[in-house]
């Protein structure tokens, strides 16, 4: 609860910090919007020639990029530093959160805020209206509530990948190729509805970095698909599970870096 | 032509020294390749004849873009910002160097380093894991080269240009968003020009970007050929020298600018 | 308040290969090289000692500074600070200790400096009256009202650092670490930032543990001296002995109006000349800067003179070339 507290006052401070630098958002507004313009017209042109992509029709696609974009938003919106921790070990600003008596990571994780996610989140809400409306969905209170749950689990498991890979910077010094591979593998499964990729592939984004949960397994829910999945179909439920198996594994990390840090210096 | 070689020496020897980085940017690579293969042999499985050329050779098409991605990583923009960033961009504009000159050979240098080390085996890999093809004949192939190299000059220079932008007024982040999808995109990287909608299509057919990837790519595949893979590289000339011209103009005035503040 | 005893501390770091083949080796495997940064290290510092703590740059300072406040873990050896071992209770060790690093501020860097402060207080737990208290001192002895409202980018170095020792001494911390806390400062605010020091350590017996580069940091404020070098400590003693066994030499550089041959004053050794310039070295015990210049001018007409201190790297080679280890027994 201390460390809630804590957290909402350093977050008071960036965003504080954050708000003197107002131009940035315009530039991140026009960045974020034709970035995801330029990808869902390249998903269009593909999709148009026929009138869907494996089963998935234009709008489907669409439902999928905006609810994984949705669940980034948060997460580009607080935690997109933890992606750069690799430039605080680096510049040696690290230091600074054990230098305090409360915990690093709640130091660490109220240092930034960045504006992208703002941009992100307005995307990804009118993509998704537009979405919900041609495909002529009606939800009851429990699958709206399934959504939320569903970004927000999409939010935490970015969130805690990216810790995770971000650890990796304690033993190797870098990890920002780590973050971008990952990344990359993220915005394939963002793109396109994962059942198009090989077994290899899907076992992968299922199992091992497990992004599918993002998006793909709770779209197939959402949208009606659940048969795709055959006898796997709980997949669809799972990505509040998955996400909390992911808080716990990436802390255990944490734990294990922190230690690295102090053996070994920065 | 000597500092051409010394920039890609120091390529070498910065690149190389993070071997997991390296690999990574190999997997990475190859990860799209996949991507992008799985992606037209899904499409192609549903209705064969829906894009003009066989499987093989859009597959092919792809893949080599994908493997030509380090042609985004090496241009000037980011060193600029970093230079102007730090302040170091002083002791640049001192040397006895002409700064376009120099950003060209470093440039080149690391381009030279990832063509060798990335672009070329990401390629050969891909080459015997989706079935790709050759080049029909050694003059699609002598051409193919030519028109990469031209390719690489027009995003230099596009590069150049953004890298001035950033000198007098952004910041560089979230503008190379949306730069590197509209080249991407325009550029036909992943999705060949001629699929896009007419009015698309016909806008993207005059813009300078298509020179990078989309050129190149289909004088190896085969679907320019002969009097039209000529006259697209003269469209990749005209757009070097109008670009070079533009640059050099640009830089002047921002050059003056940069000095008559005093650094 | 400090016990340090045979505290080491090693890093490892990858190898780089030398060339082209090397570097390509590196791809596929890479070297790790131990190196010792600190070395047997021991040393004890009473309650209210004001600890110069000095050395060239990589000699360890930082090093062990960062163990003291329980960022680093030792290779070996007993750390102990007021009772605590920082490592174990870094948390507590925290409330404890206030540290400045002169390189990077610790404060929020877009936000008024008010703002960083309340957020120490909470993090610290600091009380409302001591915290109004503190900033009363502050604004007394560090005019800190002048620029609390505005943000630390747009702050001089001066206010900086200032704005820096009162976060540091916001929560009455026992011991002060201050690494190169003057680094870059105009001479004024040296000044201030000195007196200030003094105070805190004389009226809040706050043990403070001082490193610099700057021989007036320790001929003004340290009582003692350590010097350390290559991860040893090369010397521990009184300050006021080590500037009279070390600190004695100075160098006159003198600029004459046309070249003059080789010559040599009394009391002085020439020890550089380039030019129209000559470097004369002398012991301040047994002449004096007048006296040589008298003697010189008399002989040679000048055109400009300055006066050098040694500074602390000198000093340490000086110790250093004697016998490593055991300087505070070597006379010069």
């Amino acid at each position: 609860m201390e460390a809630l507290r804590l957290y909402f006052k350093l977050v008071r401070i960036a965003i504080q910090s954050r708000m003197q630098y107002r131009a940035d958002f315009i530039t991140g507004l026009i960045g974020v919007i034709t970035l995801n313009v330029v990808n869902l017209s390249l998903i269009g042109i593909l999709v148009s020639r026929f009138t869907n992509l494996n089963g998935w029709t234009l709008w489907e696609m669409v439902f999928l990029y905006c609810l994984w974009i949705l669940g980034h938003s948060l997460f580009s919106l607080f935690f997109w530093h933890i992606r750069s921790l690799e430039d605080y070990l680096v510049q040696g600003t690290f230091d600074q959160f054990l230098l305090r008596p409360a915990s690093p990571f709640i130091m660490f994780l109220g240092r930034e805020v960045q504006y992208l996610g703002i941009a992100d989140a307005v995307f990804g809400a009118a993509g998704f209206s537009l979405a919900y409306t041609n495909l002529g969905l009606h939800w009851d209170w429990t699958k709206w509530l399934f959504f939320l749950l569903a970004i927000l689990s999409g939010t935490l498991i970015e969130t805690t990948l990216s810790l995770m890979v971000g650890c990796v910077a304690f033993w190797t010094g870098r990890s920002r190729r780590v973050n971008s591979l990952i990344m990359q593998i993220n915005v394939m499964v963002q793109h396109y509805p994962v059942d198009i990729f090989g077994y290899t592939f899907r076992a992968v984004v299922t199992g091992l970095i497990p992004v599918a949960f993002m998006n793909y397994y709770p779209a197939l829910m959402l949208l009606g698909k659940l048969d795709r999945l055959g006898t796997w179909w709980w997949l669809s439920y799972l990505s509040p599970v998955v996400a909390l198996v992911m808080i716990g594994l990436s802390a255990q990390l944490w734990h294990l870096a922190l230690q690295r840090y102090s053996s070994s210096g920065g | 032509m000597k500092i051409f070689w010394a920039f890609t020496r120091q390529a070498f020897h910065n690149s190389v020294i993070y071997r997991v980085e390296f690999w990574l940017r190999f997997i990475s690579i190859f990860l799209w390749m996949y991507t992008v293969s799985w992606v037209w042999r899904v499409l192609y499985t549903q209705r064969p004849a829906a894009f003009g050329v066989s499987l093989q050779q859009m597959v092919t098409y792809g893949v080599l873009g994908m493997a030509l991605e380090t042609f985004l990583d090496v241009g000037p923009e980011w060193y600029m910002a970093n230079q102007v960033r730090t302040g170091a961009i002083d002791t640049d504009l001192m040397k006895p160097l002409d700064f376009h000159l120099h950003m060209l050979a470093r440039s080149s240098g690391e381009m030279l380093f990832s063509l060798a080390v990335l672009a070329l085996p990401t390629f050969t890999v891909g080459f015997y894991f989706f079935g790709l093809q050759f080049p029909a004949d050694v003059t699609a192939g002598l051409l193919f080269c030519v028109s990469l190299v031209l390719g690489f000059l027009v995003l230099f220079h596009l590069g150049f240009l953004l890298g001035t932008l950033v000198l007098v007024t952004l910041d560089i982040r979230s503008i190379s968003w949306a730069y590197y999808s509209l080249v991407s995109f325009f550029a036909g990287q992943m999705v060949p020009l001629w699929l896009f909608p007419s009015y698309l299509r016909s806008f993207a057919e005059l813009l300078p970007f298509k020179s990078i990837y989309y050129i190149p790519a289909s004088i190896y595949i085969g679907t320019l050929t002969g009097q039209e893979a000529l006259r697209a590289i003269g469209f990749q000339l005209i757009w070097v020298v109008v670009l070079l011209f533009f640059t050099r103009w640009a830089w002047g005035r921002t050059d003056a600018r940069l000095v008559s503040q005093g650094g | 308040m400090i016990k340090v005893d045979h505290l080491t501390k090693d890093y490892s770091r990858p190898v780089r290969q030398e060339g082209f083949l090397g570097s390509l080796r590196t791809l596929f495997s890479a070297q790790y090289q131990t190196t010792r940064a600190v070395d047997d290290i021991s040393f004890h510092v009473e309650e209210g000692e004001l600890v110069g703590y000095i050395g060239p740059n990589g000699a360890g300072k930082s090093t062990s500074i960062k163990m003291l406040c329980g960022i680093l873990v030792p290779t070996s050896g007993q750390i102990e600070v007021n009772g605590l071992i920082p490592h174990k209770n870094r948390m507590e060790n925290a409330r404890q200790i206030g540290a400045v690093f002169g390189q990077k501020t610790q404060l929020w860097w877009d936000v008024p400096v008010i703002e960083s402060l309340r957020l120490f207080r909470d993090i610290y737990k600091v009380s409302t009256a001591q915290f109004k208290r503190n900033l009363e001192l502050f604004n007394d002895l560090l005019d800190l009202h002048e620029f609390q409202h505005t943000p630390v980018r747009q702050l001089s170095l001066g206010q900086r650092m200032r704005a820096d020792m009162a976060a540091a001494l916001l929560h009455n911390p026992r011991l002060l670490f201050l690494d190169e806390p003057m680094i870059g400062v105009d001479v004024v605010v040296k000044e201030r930032l000195r007196k200030f020091i003094h105070e805190i350590n004389r009226d809040q017996k706050v043990t403070v543990l001082l490193t610099t580069h700057d021989m007036v940091d320790i001929e003004k404020v340290c009582s003692r001296i350590m010097i350390i070098d290559h991860g040893h400590i090369v010397y521990d003693g009184n300050a006021d002995q080590m500037r009279a066994q070390y600190g004695t030499y100075r160098t006159l550089v003198v600029e004459f109006e046309e070249s003059v041959p080789d010559f040599s004053a009394p009391q002085a050794t020439l020890i550089k000349s380039d030019g129209r310039k000559k470097w004369f070295a002398f012991n301040r015990f047994e002449t004096s800067p007048s006296i040589l210049i008298t003697y010189i001018s008399a002989n040679f007409p000048i055109l400009d003179l300055a006066l050098e201190e040694p500074e602390i790297e000198s000093i340490v080679r000086t110790i250093y070339a004697g016998q490593p280890g055991t300087a505070q027994t070597e006379t010069l």
